[in-house]
């Protein structure tokens, strides 16, 4: 035998005992379109690295079905229409096995269409508008991980309502999620006798809030519910700041509870109120273990957007393995049924795919902490109220 | 109320005025409307954020390096791409700019990253007589104000300046008057894109920085022109004052929804009546 012929001998021998353990199906695809850049690329990307270490431990553990798992994720630029594109492709070109929810609730309503058409069950854990769940015709293969937008404002409603507070301006960024998380806060208030004495949407991207703060200090309203992304959350703060509005309480919905809320604002972040799906110091199975393992991978804190894509995953990957295939209306089966806790909390939804168990908490910025203050039997601390006014600071 | 929303408006307005002069100059002398206007303003952004966040530059002292930096961006720009285009039918130099604009938002993401950034410097209003006077934003109208008018001095006085008026009013005559012309064209794109930064570098200290702040600005330049008198650059500061006016009285008596709308609609009135604008077209 040459040696040429016993190298290519070995490499051919190496090949072939290298292929073996990976079965000859290979891995399951699972694939994604994540808003990786664009205007919700912070909260995109968490939720990326929730999926990811969601892949590995899944992996670890001998994957699903006897096959590894792979995530084929594409960025979507946080627009609606390209992440149609991009599930289209993942379903048509790629072949995936499976699919998993894209970041915010207007991608993701715009999503499924794609999904119910093709029928692949889509576990979506970061939207959070009811009427994506709950449409007629029924979307079949949709399922929800968190609490629905319309709960997001409830904590502050409902501390504002105890403690005796009259009126509340409601402003949100019109989107999907905030229109709702804003309907949501206006409904609960006039259910707790408070009175919306304003309220206004301005359009995604505005960073000028000067007349819209103006007409809401006129209306001076004890409370003001803002249901934010992130920019427009830090901007609303800073001109408040500028032009003295001073509610005895403010609370925002998205953004408000990422560390670099405070990094930015600094302590002009002090004494804001936020809501969150999710917190670390929350008393779920496997919630410390899921926030030490994602710090060490990551660098970083998990916030909630890295708990629910983690945790949607787990749900998929437990509802495939009692499914045991991964067949979309047996998943769904699966899914209808199931009920856990995971790190990030409860899970059970209706038949509708819509989530019944999770809960939502409010927290406080205080003294450059999150601090819970809602509801009673989670908080770890009481809320420091009044918000004194900024001049007095 | 209103006195606020009008002081809110003029405060805007200066720096609209001062980003859309740059977007003026460049349409002025090559007739080429630039796309890449507000990713240029981008990069300015985020010179003043590095400048502050790695070396503690104060925000504002950033804005003269960022406006070098610019130039020298804008020359490069000119000399490698847009020259190509300048006698072309206008659409290839819309399709140009297009494609400059992506690939600046885009670099921008890969080199940067879309993570959200802010430059945390000064915060706060001064009260005067019951009016708030955002210290960021009045800070940042003065600069404006001053690049601004130093652009018009330059413009006026200098003979580099006189070069790219004349320029302006007839390529032919001032070739033959011995202009450099191609110079010139460099000269003013390097100079618009500095216009832009200042823009950048004024408003990091005001909104989030990411690769996507700046495409907003081209179109509220391209309207501030299109008001003003397209090519005409006291009209674009008219236009740039109209501009933050309109918005934010659009927001106090109609929504902040409706004050985009009420802008681009006040374009089309101005269209029909007075097609070249409010200062009239191409003079200077």
């Amino acid at each position: 035998m040459t040696p040429q012929a016993l190298g290519a001998l070995v490499i051919a021998l190496a090949l072939i005992v290298g292929s073996l353990p990976a079965t000859a199906q290979g891995p399951i695809k699972i694939g994604a379109s994540l808003s990786l850049t664009g205007t919700y690329a912070k909260l995109g990307k968490n939720q990326h690295e929730g999926y990811q270490l969601c892949q590995k431990e899944l992996n670890a553990r001998g994957g699903l079905l006897g096959r590894k798992i792979e995530f084929v994720v594409y960025d979507d630029q946080s627009m609606p229409a390209t992440a149609v594109r991009l599930y289209e492709k993942l379903i048509t070109e790629d072949k995936v096995d499976g699919v998993m929810g894209p970041y915010s609730s207007p991608v993701t309503e715009a999503v499924a269409n794609v999904t119910e058409k093709y029928k692949k069950v889509m576990v979506s854990p970061l939207a959070a508008t009811t009427s994506i769940f709950k449409k007629t015709p029924r979307r079949q293969y949709i399922f929800m991980v968190i609490s629905p937008a319309e709960v997001y404002l409830e904590g502050l409603v409902d501390m504002a309502a105890k403690r005796g507070l009259k009126t509340v301006a409601v402003v949100n960024e019109d989107t999907l999620f905030s229109k709702a998380a804003a309907a949501g806060a206006m409904e609960l208030a006039k259910k707790k006798g408070l009175q919306v004495v304003y309220q206004e949407a301005y359009p995604k991207g505005n960073t000028d809030f000067s007349a819209l703060l103006t007409k809401v200090k006129a209306a001076n309203p004890d409370v003001i519910a803002a249901a934010t992304y992130f920019d427009d959350a830090v901007a609303l703060t800073r001109q408040m700041r500028e032009l003295g509005v001073n509610p005895k309480m403010y609370g925002v919905t998205v953004g408000g509870d990422l560390p670099e809320f405070y990094d930015t604002l600094k302590q002009n972040a002090e004494y804001i109120y936020g809501a969150t799906q999710w917190e670390p110091t929350l008393p779920y199975p496997g919630n410390p273990e899921f926030f030490d393992t994602y710090k060490k991978e990551f660098g970083h804190e998990p916030s909630y957007h890295s708990a629910a894509g983690y945790a949607g995953c787990l749900i998929y990957a437990e509802g495939v393995k009692r499914a045991g295939s991964l067949d979309a209306d047996k998943v769904r089966q699966q899914l209808l049924k199931l009920e856990t806790k995971t790190a990030f909390g409860d899970y059970k939804v209706d038949a509708d795919g819509f989530q019944l168990a999770h809960k939502m908490v409010t927290f406080q910025w205080q003294g450059e902490k999150k601090v819970t203050v809602w509801p009673d039997d989670l908080a770890k601390d009481k809320p420091k109220f009044p918000t004194p006014p900024w001049n007095a600071r | 109320m209103l006195g606020q929303v009008v002081v809110s408006g003029i405060l805007s307005g200066g720096l609209y005025a001062m980003v859309a002069l740059g977007l003026a100059l460049i349409f002025g002398v090559m007739r080429v409307i630039n796309i890449a206007h507000g990713p240029l303003l981008m990069l300015g952004a985020y010179a003043t954020f590095f400048l502050y966040d790695r070396f503690g530059v104060n925000p504002f002292l950033t804005v003269p390096f960022a406006m070098a930096a610019l130039f020298l961006v804008g020359m490069l720009l000119q000399r490698s791409l847009i020259f190509r285009v300048v006698d072309a039918p206008e659409l290839s130099s819309l399709l140009l700019t297009f494609g400059i604009s992506i690939a600046l938002v885009n670099l921008a993401q890969l080199a940067f990253t879309s993570d959200l950034r802010a430059v945390e410097y000064i915060t706060g209003a001064w009260l005067v007589g019951g009016l708030a006077f955002s210290k960021p934003r009045v800070i940042a109208f003065a600069f404006a104000a001053g690049v601004t008018a130093l652009a018009f001095v330059f413009l006026q006085r200098t003979r580099l300046g006189k070069a790219i008026r004349a320029t302006s009013q007839s390529r032919e005559v001032a070739m033959v008057c011995g202009v450099d012309v191609a110079r010139i064209h460099m000269i003013t794109f390097g100079l618009a894109s500095a216009l832009a930064a200042a823009g950048g570098s004024l408003l990091a200290v005001i909104v989030a920085i990411q690769p996507e702040m700046g495409q907003v600005w081209t179109f509220k330049s391209f309207l501030v022109i299109v008001l003003g008198g397209a090519g005409n650059y006291p009209g674009a500061l008219l236009g740039g004052m109209l501009l933050g006016l309109v918005e934010q009285l659009a927001s106090l008596f109609l929504t902040t929804q409706l004050s985009e709308v009420v802008a681009y609609v006040l374009l089309v009135l101005v269209l029909l009546v007075r097609p070249t604008g409010l200062l009239g077209g191409r003079q200077t």
